[in-house]
This record gives structure tokens, sequence and C-alpha cells, in this order.
């Protein structure tokens, strides 16, 4: 009987979605440094989406600013589990589109930050471009969101909360 | 199984069903939300980034500038743009090297320069010095002094991450070189230039200056702007 609770205990579906609130707390954490590092610099943030030059620079200036606050609420939604697979979706989305951002940048020749964590797209002289790390990383986010775009239910989060409310 | 037993597991499924139901729909309805949410907190994002703009009050360019590009010295044949940070190292090491071939090339003639003094570096000071050092820079430019002022801010460039000179040693430095402590002052204090400065700033972004410094030289960024190299593009163009 003892040794039934214990195998239990430790299988997948028992395990999964307390992985899941920590692959949640992960991406929210994220999401929040990346809108926190880049509230503060709007302007800034425009001209980090303007060096990629994929788009009129009006339009980047508006993405730009929009940006740090969409990450933003994107952490808190996942902080507190609400809409998780929602918000999953968004992220997947947004990271594929930062990767795309990046490549071509990497494919045309482009010299600059990616200015995912702040700095404006700005890269110091004598700084070389970082794309592979940066793509690396950006992946490892994608599997992050992946994992709660197919798993959503996590422990300790609003929407399990709603789920028991029924 | 009777027809009792049937029946009622017949309205516990039915019951499953209409629990799911719910979940699915309040799930769905909850993920709407989220989405309204999220587009509503990029709405606010421009908002505020707008309001920011406004609130700095109106664009006047100082003398020798126009409202998107900086300061011009000289008069020569050959445009060369510099986009500078005042707070950037790297354009206070490009100011040590090569500053004094573009001094020559004014007084040679051959050039006019125009110091796109930009503030890309705001978040590199706790006070946004790039902006204030640039709107300060302006206030100079109003009485004649751009060019000395330009060099006293690169002499004593305070590093990055600190909170930068503070605008009575702005117009401290000001002051020293025989500009009027009460309108120079005043040019700092109320912040006259800072949409100049954010203009040129966004005009250098829009024209793909991703970095400082940057020289261009008749239209050809310089990608590694030594004094041999700047000269030689000068001549070439």
């Amino acid at each position: 009987m003892s040794v039934t609770t214990l195998t239990r205990d430790v299988t997948w579906p028992g395990l999964r979605p307390w992985l899941g609130t920590l692959v949640r707390l992960g991406l929210a954490a994220v999401w929040l440094f990346a809108g926190a590092a880049k509230v503060g610099d709007l302007a800034g943030s425009g001209r980090a989406v303007n060096a990629y030059q994929v788009m009129p620079f009006e339009v980047a200036k508006v993405i730009g600013a929009a940006l740090p606050f969409v990450e933003i609420t994107l952490g808190v939604l996942l902080v507190v589990g609400l809409a998780t697979r929602a918000a999953a979706a968004i992220s997947s989305a947004l990271l594929l589109v930062f990767i795309a951002g990046i490549s071509s940048a990497w494919a045309r020749g482009l010299s600059i930050d990616c200015g995912c964590f702040g700095s404006g797209g700005q890269l110091a002289a004598g700084q070389s471009p970082s794309y592979a790390p940066e793509i690396a990383r950006d992946l490892g986010f994608l599997v992050l969101a992946a994992f709660l775009l197919v798993w959503p239910r996590t422990r300790l989060s609003i929407d399990r909360w709603l789920e028991g409310t029924t | 199984m009777s027809k009792r037993q049937q029946g009622k597991s017949a309205a516990k499924v039915v019951r499953k069903q209409l629990a799911a139901e719910r979940r699915r729909k309040r799930t769905m309805w909850v993920s709407i939300a989220a989405v309204a949410v999220l587009v509503i907190a990029g709405l606010i994002g421009w908002g505020v980034y707008q309001s920011q703009r406004s609130d700095a009050g109106p664009l006047v360019a100082p003398a020798s500038a126009t409202t998107t590009t900086g300061e011009t010295l000289g008069t020569g044949p050959v445009q060369v743009q510099l986009y500078e940070d005042f707070i950037c190292p790297h354009c206070k090491d490009f100011e040590a090297t090569s500053g004094s071939a573009i001094n020559d090339l004014v007084n040679d003639g051959k050039i006019k320069v125009t110091y796109n003094t930009v503030a890309y570096l705001d978040p590199a000071s706790t006070t946004e010095y790039s902006t204030r050092s640039a709107a300060a820079a302006a206030c100079a430019a109003d009485g004649g002094k751009f060019k000395e002022y330009h060099d006293a801010l690169y002499a004593q460039q305070p590093a990055e991450g600190s909170a930068g000179l503070s605008n009575s040693q702005l117009i401290a430095i000001g002051t020293g070189m025989g500009l009027d402590q009460g309108s120079f002052g005043q040019c700092i204090d109320s912040g006259r230039y800072k949409p100049w400065v954010a203009s040129v700033t966004d005009a250098a972004a829009k024209a793909g200056v991703t970095g400082t410094p940057t020289v261009v030289v008749n239209g050809q960024v310089i990608p590694n702007p030594t004094p041999d190299a700047i000269v030689a593009a000068v001549n070439a163009a």
C-alpha cells in the first residue's frame, strides 16, 4: 500500500502541475524583467525596434512604446496564473517574432543589439553583435512557453481556483 | 443494469458534459479578457509615450541648428555629420583622437560639420544626463559658445551609471566661459531645448544611426572613424 502511494507521488501526472508552476513563474520573470528594463525609456525602446529596419520609424515607435507594457502584463498574468494557455500562446507568438527579427538582422548583416532587455538597440563601439546566444536564449524561453501551451494547468494558479468554483 | 440505474448514469453523463461545456466557455471568456487586457496595456504604453512627448513643451531649435539636426560649424563644401552622446565613453575617445582633425578641416574651409548631440543613453545615467547635457549645449549655442561648451562637457564627462553633472554644474561650466548666468541658467533650468534633443535623437534613429559615435561624410558612414579615415573620406568627396 505504502509502495503504491510512493510511486503515485512521483508520477508525471502528479509532478507536472508543480513543474508547470515553476515554468510559469520562470516565464513570468522573463517578461517582467524584459518589460521593466524598457519601460523607463520608451523612446529608446522604439529606437531598438527601429534598429531592426523592418518597419517605418513611426510604426517602430508605436511598437516600442507598447511592447514593455504588454510584456509586463503578460508577466503579471503568468505570475497569478490567469488565462495561462492564452498567455503562453501570446508568449510563444512574441518569442517567434523576436527570433525571426534577430535572425533577419543577422542574415542582413546588421550590427545591432537585440534590445531584448533594454539598451535601445545600440551596440557599443567595437562590440560585435551576439545573435546566436540571443536566439538560443529566446529558444529556451520558447520551450517554457510551449510547455504551458501544452499543459496550462498548474498549481497555485487563479485558473485552478476558478476551476474549483464550478 | 436496471432502468433506474441507467437513467441515473445517463444523467451523470449529461451533468459532466454540461460542466465541461461551462469550463470550456469560461476558459474562452477568460482568454478573450486576457487578450483584451494585453491590447489595452499596449495602448496605455503608446499613450504614456505620447504624453511624455507633449509634456516636454514646444519644439524650438537653438542657434545654428534645425529642428531635426544639431549645431553646424564651418562653411566648407563637404558635409560631415557627427552623432554623439555626451555620456558615451567612446564619443569621448573619438573626440580625443579625431576632434583636432575635424577642427582643422573646419578651419581649412574643407567641411561643414554638424554635431548631432543625441540622447541615446538616457538610461546610462540616473538623471537623463544625455538629454540634459545636449540641451545645455544648445543653450550654450545660443550664447555662441557651442564648441567650447561641447569640448568642456567631454573633458568633464561623468561615468556611465552615475547621476552625471547636475544642472547647477552645467550652468557653472557655461558661466565660466562668460555665458550670462541669468539667461543661460534659465535656459537650462526650464529645459527649453529638451524637446529639440528628443527631435534630433528621433531624426538620427530614423536615419538609421544605431550607435554613437557615428561619423557620416557626404552621406557615407565611416565604419572606423580614425583621423586618417575621415580626412581621406573628405578628400575623396
